[in-house]
């Protein structure tokens, strides 16, 4: 049952596979790499080559070119070469350890040699801003503005008119409960009749007593009934009251808030930077959202045995490693690599350490660094930053650059272009990602840049305007959904923009102003029209309940001391009497 | 297509016990499905060193690897489905040997626990089958019209040429 020659036709396999892997496994991997790249990407991905060496055990990619499908000229990123050096003992028990990682010739939008195929044409292109739309100052008008901005007053005013109707229900109701004018006359005549009338002996006394404390238990029920609408009436008054003060207060921050929206507070108009460069840090902003989205199977709230979102297609990793309570490595999991990256006419490096996404198996999060000083086109940049995917993915990133070289850029297109020829900038900044949460704070400035622009006069004016300005300064902050981000662009040249150049403008802005005020008012008199009916009912319940309980009051005190009256009368008529009749005796 | 019809004619033919055979489908079945690593090799050198037919298993791991391509997939989803058990994934996690034969990972234990599972009746059935056909249709065959005429064909000379 044994193969006399078994060993030996397993060495000719075994070394026959290991030559055919090292032969053939470059250009499988160049292969699966250009393939999935180019689907993932939707546009030319070019390999030069891609070779395995085994000792030490490295796979090395050159020349790795990715078109810009926006772009096809111009490459969205590339490197000259990358060398991963693979740790053999834990590749062969299936994690990709790697050791040291180094990329050389970094580069984004870099100009490709001819331009590269594009098989899925990207979405909206965030660079085209039509400078045309933001010159005509077409605001919103007072309905869509305060449409959109979520205001309160109207939910408020509904509030206050459903409290207003149940409360006014609820008093009609009281008015029910409580004894009418007829009932008290009532009341009124039983207790007089009963008081007036003679007591002629102590068993008269004694149920004459008793009908009294059956009126007076009858009374004592109304009063209570009484009592209770009173506090019912004070409860009503005090809820509407609280009602109409948030009605109010909601209506004064709501103004607030629009006036904000459209930055008529500061007498300017809206800001200029926003309109410009809103949508442009949106979405640079928004391509973060990959980051999210190549974190997310390895968030804790994607394991299988909890539910995932309805509509959220599965995330699949083909061969993928089981969730062991304690692995002995990551999935992958790179020490140290070396960024050789191609900015500001020189060359950067960026130095990271622990690259994972299971970073609560290494105990240490992903760190990363970039210092560099008196590049041709930089003074100075410093980036730090770290990564971490534990009960959420948290991102920190921080940066610092001087005197970056502007490259010629045009916003718009044909007669809305302008273009920036120079100029530096300048920026400092901070960003905060947690999972798919952005709040990122940036303070950029350009400073001597030279505007020009051979569109329509309102172009030629901003360009001149914006070159005679020494510096211009945005404070741009980002918060919310990575993928949607709120972008505030604040800069104190917006109103400088704003009364110089669009001065035809401002009486529109006022106009608008004055609509948006009559607009607002108009609803808080809306929502407080009810007031008056309801609060002069409750005044009217008020004063009825009050007369209702005076006059129980009244009836209990005096009727019930008229009878003690006419019993001790009576007893001293009887006492006297007896008196009388022995003082007659000798 | 004929030289495969041929190897298949000649190994069913041969000298080569039913168990041979059957073992060699089963082995190249569950080496056809599993994903190639460490698994592979250890299984392929228990080929290399018992008498278990060689070309049927590598022909039967050819097959599988095609048929694998459709049913990977659905393979690992069943396997990430049913493998989220604690005392499977403890027992994983501190066997170092067990990831070094990569049953950590999805796609190779579906792999390795259905083909364990199919392993002996499969040699079982097709012992049977050869068997079966050695006896009743083997001899026949030799009788049938077609196979004078499949003889005096270009099959024929080549399965002689094989021999």
């Amino acid at each position: 049952m044994i193969r006399k020659s078994g060993w030996l036709v397993f060495i000719t396999f075994f070394t026959a596979l290991l030559a055919l892997v090292y032969l053939l496994a470059g250009p499988a991997i160049r292969l699966g790499m250009v393939y999935s790249l180019e689907k993932a990407v939707g546009a030319e991905v070019n390999i030069n080559s891609v070779s395995l060496k085994l000792a030490p055990l490295a796979l090395q990619v050159e020349g790795l070119q990715i078109t810009d499908a926006a772009n096809p000229s111009h490459n969205s990123f590339s490197f000259n070469q990358a060398t991963a050096a693979l740790e053999l003992w834990p590749a062969l028990l299936g994690y990709y350890v790697v050791n040291e990682l180094t990329v050389d010739g970094l580069q984004y939008g870099a100009q490709r040699r001819q331009p590269g195929e594009v098989y899925r044409t990207p979405g909206a292109d965030g660079e085209k801003i039509d400078i045309a739309d933001v010159l005509q100052v077409d605001l919103p008008n007072a309905d869509e503005l305060i449409a959109r901005a979520n205001l309160q007053t109207p939910e408020k005013a509904e509030a206050l008119k459903q409290l207003a109707l149940s409360e006014q229900q609820q008093l009609k109701g009281l008015k029910d409960k409580l004894p009418g004018k007829d009932t008290l006359e009532q009341y009124q005549a039983d207790i007089k009749a009963l008081t007036d009338s003679k007591i002629t002996n102590a068993a008269d006394l004694a149920a004459k007593a008793q009908q009294l404390q059956q009126l007076k238990d009858k009374l004592n029920a109304e009063k209570q009934r009484v009592l209770e609408a009173k506090q019912q009436l004070t409860q009503s008054k005090d809820s509407l009251q609280q009602a109409v003060a948030e009605l109010k207060a909601a209506s004064e921050a709501d103004y607030a808030k629009v006036q904000q929206l459209a930055n008529l507070s500061d007498g300017g108009l809206a800001g200029i930077s926003q309109i410009l460069l809103g949508d442009v840090w949106g979405q640079r902003i928004a391509q973060l959202q990959s980051l999210y989205l190549l974190a997310k199977p390895y968030l804790p709230d994607e394991l299988p045995q909890q539910s995932t979102e309805p509509g959220e297609p599965d995330v699949v990793l083909p061969n993928r490693i089981l969730p062991l309570p304690s692995q002995p490595y990551p999935d992958f999991w790179i020490k140290q690599a070396r960024v050789n990256w191609l900015i500001g006419g020189g060359e950067a490096t960026i130095a990271m350490q622990d690259i994972t996404a299971q970073h609560a198996l290494i105990n240490s999060a992903t760190k990363f660094s970039l210092d560099v000083k008196q590049l041709p086109q930089l003074a100075a940049f410093n980036l730090q930053g770290d990564f971490a995917i534990l009960q959420q993915m948290v991102t920190n990133l921080s940066w610092q650059l001087e005197g970056l070289n502007l490259q010629p850029l045009t916003l718009g297109k044909d007669d809305t272009a302008l273009s920036i020829t120079d100029g530096l900038i300048s920026s400092s900044g901070k960003l905060n990602l947690t999972d798919n949460q952005i709040s990122q704070q940036a303070s950029v400035l350009l400073k001597a840049a030279n505007f020009s622009s051979s569109g329509n006069k309102y172009l030629q004016q901003l360009a001149t305007l914006l070159d005679n300005q020494a510096q211009i300064p945005l404070n741009i902050a980002a918060t919310g959904l990575v993928s949607a981000p709120e972008v505030s662009i604040r800069s104190s040249l917006d109103k400088v923009i704003g009364d110089a150049l669009l001065g035809e403008a401002k009486q529109k802005v006022a106009q608008y102003q004055n609509e948006l005020k009559a607009k607002l008012d108009a609803q808080l008199q809306q929502g407080l029209a009810g007031q008056q009916d309801w609060a002069s009912l409750l005044t009217e319940q008020d004063s009825d309940i009050s007369n209702i309980s005076d006059s129980i009051e009244n009836m209990l005190n005096a009727k019930l001391a008229d009878v003690k009256d006419q019993a001790k009368d009576k007893l001293k008529d009887k006492l006297l009497d007896k008196l009388g009749k022995k003082d007659n005796q000798p | 297509m004929l030289p495969l019809l041929a190897k298949v004619l000649k190994v069913l033919n041969s000298e080569a016990s039913p168990w041979q055979i059957g073992w060699a489908i089963a082995l190249g079945l569950f080496v056809g499905i599993l994903p190639f690593g460490l698994l592979t090799l250890l299984i392929v050198l228990l080929v290399c060193l018992l008498t278990i037919n060689l070309t049927t298993f590598i022909l039967v791991w050819g097959l599988t690897e095609g048929l694998m391509l459709l049913f990977a997939y659905p393979l690992e989803q069943l396997t990430w489905q049913y493998a989220q058990n604690d005392t499977l994934l403890t027992w994983l996690a501190e066997t170092e040997t067990l990831q070094l034969l990569h049953l950590h990972h999805t796609l190779t234990l579906g792999a390795f626990v259905l083909g364990a599972l199919l392993l002996v009746p499969v040699a079982w059935l097709s012992k049977v089958l050869v068997q079966q056909y050695r006896y009743r249709i083997m001899t026949n065959v030799e009788k049938w019209k077609l196979t004078q005429m499949l003889k005096a064909s270009k099959l024929f000379a080549l399965y002689e040429k094989l021999n």
